[in-house]
């Protein structure tokens, strides 16, 4: 072998060279990143025996009617053919081109993508595996930032924590295809590219690209996220804070206006974002936090601090003086209705609308430690540590933490956003904890430990036992859950199927309860797309994507006087109900539908009974009286109801003694009745096996039920305990009856 | 392999092993997770698992005391501390639906109703923490006076529910650590006494023996009052004197110095009328709690 060889295979040794402690980071990030994908993965299970791979929960389903559009019709095409959508929100459709573009870009542009490469899957399979991707991915983002906020080890526990958070992986796991994916990827990037664009070991070069970088990542979070808000308010404030404490300068001017500026102009060339975005309150204030740099910026070394605070104060009196005349005009934009009510949780129990979304609840005290476990500890004591050195990035962290921490307390959905600041701290308080016990690991054996009280030798095992009680501690936060009865929490969190693989309830059965799967196939084949199922809005996405029909109402919620229509139509009588329909026309509303719960158990006798378990409209019931309750003055004055058979609420359908007890009002109402009659079916399918659970057959003047799915024959009852009876039907409206009659 | 410290009420003041008490909160942590998987579902209610529970307690409190044996913790963290361990038992608590009333001699009965869970248990927590911490710095006086309390608690548990068998194990192991500690070949340390401080306030709120723990704790809440009270009142802290073997004391600022007010005792003596006093008041609380689950 020549020296020219030798050297070469020198240099390319060297290069290739890496110490034993990065063997051992990259093994463990990668160990942490199969874990993070494979805890996502586990819905599976139950996905396969259907034959498909669905999507989770109800949002998603919007979000892939857009990807499928956009693959077939071009990644813009929402937006330039502005898309409306007939088959929701019948009769004036869905303007699709109003919807957020960053998931069901990313979603259709890799799709296009790997279909290019010849691999063909389905496209709700691979936007259901999409989530569990970007999932992960997030888990490696928050390794780098921690990895520069208190270095590798930082990093390591930050994006363990992150994997393993129950919060994000509940929103990362299969099927959950929702906004927070792009919220949480955004946010994380612009974190990352954000704090190294400020540090000032980066040259200008770095950093420009850096604060590019963070411009891209917080477009991408804008167009991604309507949460966008926080991490805006979230980078002014720290902007704020650091003028204040006079460490502002040119690089966190520069950072700032490329990353607010860049990110702005792109996101507003999107119609939901849009021009009148710039005049929100909190992009205002976005705008004055960066006058006010430019001010200290040009006043810095040449007038007084006394000066400079006087036109600190004066901006942020002028920008109120003109945002408050303005807001009351209705030139400045408000913030959506349910980001309000995260600053100021009580707007939200006055709002029926939203408090009836099980995940716009204020978090409760147990929801709250079942996401932070013991490493709460860790958290404080991370927090500790961040205080004792308060450097810029570390400023950045603590308004991170805090915020975080009292927007998730507002909202459960928003724990999602405090899960990547918990990790951090977390990882910053284990490293910070573990330090001490660390060092001495290392030193000579026999060091003192403590002077005081003249501890005169310790060994290097006692010093280990620290660290052993950190890494139990740990295990009894992932591995060995207390609150979770010892199960893993995130198995704990994660190990569930899809809502429509479980019938659309909170439960974890051994085989997929195929009650809703087989209400959509039959819908899908025995209706046209045109026709429209009147249904509850929870239910609307499934119907319209997945069944193929038309729909009232759904989760987008952007028709409150719909939502309160729809409430009237099942709470009122049979021919108020249909008044209210013909409205929407005869020819296409054909169909309602109802989706009932029953637990039916053995009474002493041996006789099976059946209750209300409450999960389906025999609970939602209550908001349906509530919201339309809330009508009551429109609906009089539209003359569907007249003042003797009005009702403001729940309240005015029964009373509850012990349980539930319907009054003649209740008995009469569409609800009562579809809900009376489909369980009478089921236990006629039982061939009376069941015991009715209303006791007493009711009259259907003007529905007939067109489908059961989840009659008797397919269930098999549990002598020992409970069996959970999740029934779908669906009544087709004899307009016939009702017009010979009325 | 642990560190030595000098043992100051003996002649030559020998140099003394401390902090085994690390070894009770391990042989606990095991013996607790041996406990979940052999019983699980069967001697506990699923759902939150009473082993696991006790376990992250035991092991916080261990490791509060092995910092505060290494880093010196000031007293004005370490009295708070404990509050985050009780953060599993209130959640406990609130799963098990855990009865938040209590029966107190002369006064009758209390329902705490949702302030049990959210100010009673930390406080119980904090307090039995720190108490039991507060009394000792004598061979055996920090291991024998809990184990008493211990004994009657897991009696007065045994009464009503399996819940005595989560701490079989872990007294066991910690009576052998008494014998040595009583022979002065080793101390606990903060480890030893953080921990079986958290694992009897831990247990009394998972076994639901809350009387018990309040009238055995008396001793020790009458020590740390007096100590507190005369540290913020006079600023003073008490103090003992070692001569010929035998301690004695001119103020009365805690429970030790008040026995050796003016009366020369040996450790050994000191120790054993400590605990004659917690046995006394453990024997009571066991006798109260079997008249009211009998009657």
């Amino acid at each position: 072998m020549s020296k020219g060889q030798t050297n070469g295979l020198e240099s390319l040794r060297k290069r290739f060279k890496v110490n034993h402690s990065t063997i051992l980071v990259v093994s463990a990030l990668i160990l942490i990143l199969f874990v993070a994908f494979s805890v996502r993965i586990l819905p599976m299970r139950w996905e396969i025996p259907t034959g498909q791979i669905h999507l989770n929960e109800f949002d998603p389903y919007y979000q892939f009617s857009l990807t499928s559009y956009m693959v077939d019709n071009g990644l813009f095409s929402p937006y330039t053919g502005h898309w409306v959508n007939y088959q929701q929100w019948y009769p004036q459709g869905l303007d699709m081109s109003r919807s957020l573009p960053a998931l069901p870009m990313t979603a259709a542009a890799l799709y296009t993508a790997i279909s290019f490469l010849g691999i063909n899957v389905d496209l709700m399979a691979f936007c259901s595996v999409l989530t569990v991707v970007l999932g992960t991915l997030s888990c490696l983002i928050l390794y780098f930032i921690g990895k520069d906020v208190g270095g590798r080890a930082v990093g390591l526990f930050a994006a363990l924590s992150l994997a393993l958070a129950p919060s994000f992986l509940q929103r990362s796991s299969l099927g959950f295809f929702d906004t927070e994916l792009p919220g949480m990827i955004g946010l994380l990037f612009f974190i990352l590219f954000f704090l190294r664009s400020i540090d000032p070991k980066h040259s200008l070069r770095g950093s420009l690209i850096y604060s590019i970088g963070a411009a891209l990542s917080l477009a991408y979070f804008i167009t991604g996220w309507g949460a966008a808000y926080y991490v805006l308010g979230l980078t002014a404030l720290f902007a704020f804070i650091l003028v204040v404490l006079k460490r502002s300068d040119k690089r966190l001017l520069t950072s700032y206006g490329i990353a607010m500026g860049l990110s702005l102009l792109i996101a507003i060339q999107f119609p939901q974002i849009g021009y009148s975005y710039l005049t929100t309150a909190p992009i205002l204030a976005v705008i004055g936090v960066f006058i006010i740099m430019l001010i200290n910026e040009f006043a810095r070394n040449k007038v007084s601090v006394k000066t400079l605070t006087l036109a600190t104060v004066a901006v942020i009196i002028v920008m109120l003086v003109s945002i408050i005349p303005l807001a009351y005009s209705g030139y400045v934009g408000e913030i959506a209705g349910k980001f309000i009510t995260v600053i100021n949780p009580s707007i939200r129990a006055s709002t029926p609308l939203i408090a009836s979304v099980a995940e716009h609840k204020i978090t409760a005290w147990g929801n709250l430690y079942m996401e932070l476990g013991i490493s709460a500890i860790f958290f404080l004591t991370g927090l500790y540590f961040v205080l004792k050195n308060p450097t810029n990035r570390n400023v950045f962290l603590l308004l991170f933490g805090i915020t975080g921490l009292y927007f998730g307390a507002s909202m459960v959905r928003l724990l999602v956003i405090f899960a990547p600041a918990f990790g951090l701290f977390v990882g910053i308080g284990i490293v910070g904890m573990l330090k001490p016990f660390m060092a001495m690991f290392k030193e000579t054996p026999n060091a003192a430990a403590k002077a005081q009280r003249k501890l005169l030798r310790v060994s290097k095992e006692y010093s280990g036992l620290g660290i052993l009680f950190i890494f139990i501690l740990l295990m009894t936060q992932f591995a060995f859950t207390p609150q979770t009865g010892g199960m893993p929490r995130a198995v704990a969190g994660a190990y569930a199927p899809t809502s429509i693989s479980s019938a659309a309830l909170p439960i974890i059965p051994s085989e997929p309860m195929p009650q809703w799967l087989n209400m959509l196939n039959y819908v899908n084949s025995e209706l046209k797309s045109t026709d429209v199922v009147v249904a509850w809005w929870d239910y609307g996405y499934w119907l319209s994507v997945s069944g193929n029909v038309t729909t009232l109402a759904d989760n987008a919620t952007i028709n409150s006087t719909q939502i309160e229509n729809l409430g009237f139509i099942y709470m009122a009588d049979e021919k108020s109900s249909l008044k209210m329909l013909s409205t929407y026309g005869q020819k296409n509303v054909r169909h309602i539908l109802v989706f009932t719960v029953l637990i039916v158990y053995q009474d002493e006798y041996g006789n099976y009974k059946s209750g209300a378990w409450g999960f389906g409209d025999e609970g939602k019931w209550a908001w349906m009286a509530d919201i339309s309750g809330g009508a009551k003055d429109r609906l009089i004055q539209e003359g569907f109801m007249d003042a003797d058979n009005a009702w403001a609420g729940r309240n005015d359908f029964g009373y509850t003694l012990d349980q539930w007890v319907w009054n003649e009002q209740g008995k009469d109402s569409v609800i009562y009745k579809l809900l009376a009659d489909i369980e009478n079916e089921f236990s006629m399918s039982t061939y009376g096996l069941v015991e009715p659970l209303y006791g007493e057959s009711v009259n259907l003047d003007y529905f007939k039920l067109e489908y059961l799915s989840g009659n008797g024959a397919e269930i098999a009852l549990n002598p020992y305990g409970s069996t959970i009876v999740p029934l779908v039907g669906l009544y087709s409206i004899d307009w016939d009856a009702y017009n010979a009659a009325n | 392999m642990f560190p030595q410290v000098p043992d100051q009420h003996k002649n030559g003041k020998p140099l003394v092993p401390n902090g085994l008490g690390v070894l009770y909160v391990l042989f606990t942590t095991v013996y607790l997770f041996v406990l979940y998987f052999i019983s699980e579902n069967t001697l506990f209610p699923s759902g939150i698992s009473a082993p696991l529970t006790l376990a992250v307690c035991v092991l916080f409190g261990g490791f509060m005391g092995l910092l505060d044996d290494w880093m010196d913790i000031k007293w004005r963290y370490k009295a708070f501390m404990p509050l985050i361990a009780a953060l599993p038992l209130i959640y406990f608590a609130i799963a098990m639906n855990a009865r938040t009333s209590i029966t107190l001699p002369f006064i009758g009965f209390v329902d705490f109703g949702v302030w049990y869970f959210y100010i009673i248990i930390p406080l119980i927590v904090m307090i039995v923490t720190n108490a039991v911490n507060m009394l000792g710095g004598f061979n055996g006086l920090e291991t024998i006076c809990p184990v008493i309390v211990f004994i009657g608690l897991m009696s007065i548990s045994a009464l009503t529910s399996y819940h005595y068998l989560l701490m079989v194990g872990p007294i066991i192991f910690w009576l052998i650590l008494t014998m040595l500690n009583l022979q002065g070949k080793i101390f606990v340390g903060n480890s030893g006494s953080f921990a079986i401080g958290m694992s009897i306030a831990a247990f009394a709120i998972i076994a639901d023996v809350k009387i018990g723990l309040l009238v055995s704790m008396i001793p020790y809440i009458f020590n740390s009052s007096l100590i507190l009270l005369t540290v913020f009142v006079t600023r003073k802290k008490a103090l003992i004197n070692f001569k010929d073997n035998k301690l004695e004391s001119d103020h009365k600022r805690s429970l030790v110095t008040a026995i050796t007010y003016h009366r020369p005792l040996t450790e050994r003596k000191i120790v054993m009328i400590i605990s004659a006093i917690i046995a006394v008041f453990t024997l009571a609380a066991f006798i109260y709690s079997c008249i009211s689950f009998f009657i």
